[in-house]
């Protein structure tokens, strides 16, 4: 399964917006502090990122392909909802959990 | 820069007040100035790169100005600039009321607002297309274009197209739409519709579709259980619009396009996070767009599961 933005792209994206929109509006002393130490805790989030093996979309790129050749046998249906479940119960729980109770 | 402005403004108005930023992004800008004692809003280019389907300022201003012409509650055009500091740009009426989604939902809106877009997208689909001769036949297939360029295996999204494809109600001639028609962009006050914004998706579609937009779930801003953006039932609002149009949209029909569009938003999601991931425009609220198409899936898989899918 592989997701854009990745979980490394995605921590990336905080530490622009964290040192390059944050940060210059802070004058409260402890609050720059705290906000250099997050931007640290970042960054070991990220080289930790780094040493995970890339994962592998081979699953999702060939269903994907069989779809846009019309080859829709029964029960493509099942196998898509599951993919989408499980790239929501990351992005978006609350949502899923919402859904699922209506 | 805001002084520059002002005084390149007022060559074309006359005296007006401190030109204020009220909405920034890379595409577009939107300042508010007074003039004469008229509110008025400026829409300026934004430094980034424009979507390739959006039309030019200047289009989207001669459209604004057709649409006005026809008596639909649209922003009253006022000037075009070619070179507002480097950027073209437009002046238009600023009007009164509410354009945040979210905060509209949870007002307590006139019970006649779903009549009342459904009259305003009559007009609009009644616009003569030979005045606005630069608007483009949209397709479907667009989306898989776009798609295509993004790269990433999306089945829910394959498994969406497919169905639309299999299952494409009989064509009906293509009409001036707005072609972003939804809450969100519209203005709204406590009297109900105030006026329509955002005109720059404007193209020659089938009408059902740009009729189906406001279904689409993500456009209900957190009150799903309300069809027809979170504000009310579709039944009033379709029923207003065939009366007007002599169109007869079938409801199935809107079924067919409220699946098209969160397809469309599905991509949309992709494409708003690829202006991030390439750089074009680097943003973490592009950037998590990328993940919460997701949701948007979601929403394909379960129209799919009421249209019999399995």
């Amino acid at each position: 399964m592989s997701e854009r933005p990745t979980a490394d792209e995605l921590a990336e994206a905080i530490e622009e917006f964290l040192a390059g929109e944050i940060l210059p509006t802070l004058d409260d002393h402890r609050l720059r502090f705290r906000t250099l130490v997050a931007l640290n805790a970042l960054g070991i989030v990220r080289r930790e990122l780094a040493k995970l093996p890339p994962e592998d979309d081979a699953e999702q790129r060939g269903l994907a392909a069989r779809i846009r050749a019309g080859d829709v046998p029964a029960g493509t249906h099942a196998r898509v909802k599951a993919d989408v479940e499980k790239r929501l119960r990351i992005a978006s729980p609350n949502y899923l959990e919402r859904s699922e109770g209506e | 820069m805001i002084a520059d402005m002002r005084e390149a403004l007022e060559a074309v108005l006359g005296p007006i007040s401190e030109p204020v930023l009220v909405a920034g992004g890379a595409s577009k800008e939107a300042w508010a100035v007074d003039a004469g004692g008229e509110p008025l809003l400026v829409r300026r280019a934004g430094g980034g790169v424009i979507h390739r389907h959006t039309l030019s300022l200047r289009h989207e201003f001669e459209v604004l100005r057709v649409a006005h012409e026809a008596g639909v509650k649209a922003p009253r055009p006022v000037a075009y600039i070619e070179d507002l500091e480097g950027r073209e740009a437009f002046v238009m009426e600023r009007l009164e009321g509410e354009t945040i989604g979210r905060r509209i939902v949870r007002m307590t809106v006139p019970e006649r607002l779903p009549v009342e877009m459904a009259e305003e997208l009559a007009k609009i689909h009644a616009l003569p297309p030979h005045e606005l001769p630069f608007l483009a036949e949209a397709s479907i297939d667009r989306l898989v274009e776009e798609l295509d360029e993004v790269g990433e295996p999306h089945p829910a999204i394959e498994l969406g197209l497919w169905w639309l494809r299999e299952h494409r109600p009989p064509p009906r001639d293509p009409v001036v739409v707005h072609g972003d028609f939804r809450i969100g962009n519209l203005v709204v006050g406590e009297t109900g519709l105030v006026g329509v914004l955002d005109w720059e998706f404007a193209h020659l579609d089938d009408p059902a579709r740009d009729l189906s937009f406001a279904l689409v779930r993500a456009w209900r801003f957190g009150v799903p259980e309300k069809r027809l953006g979170g504000i009310g039932d579709v039944e009033p609002y379709l029923g207003r619009y065939n009366e007007l149009t002599g169109f007869d949209v079938r409801p199935e029909e809107l079924d067919h396009w409220e699946l098209a569009g969160n397809v469309a938003w599905a991509v949309g999601c992709l494409t708003q996070a690829q202006r991030h991931l390439t750089g074009q425009d680097r943003s973490v609220e592009l950037a998590i767009l990328g993940r919460l198409g997701a949701e948007v899936e979601y929403e394909i898989c379960h129209l799919l599961e009421r249209q019999g899918v399995a």
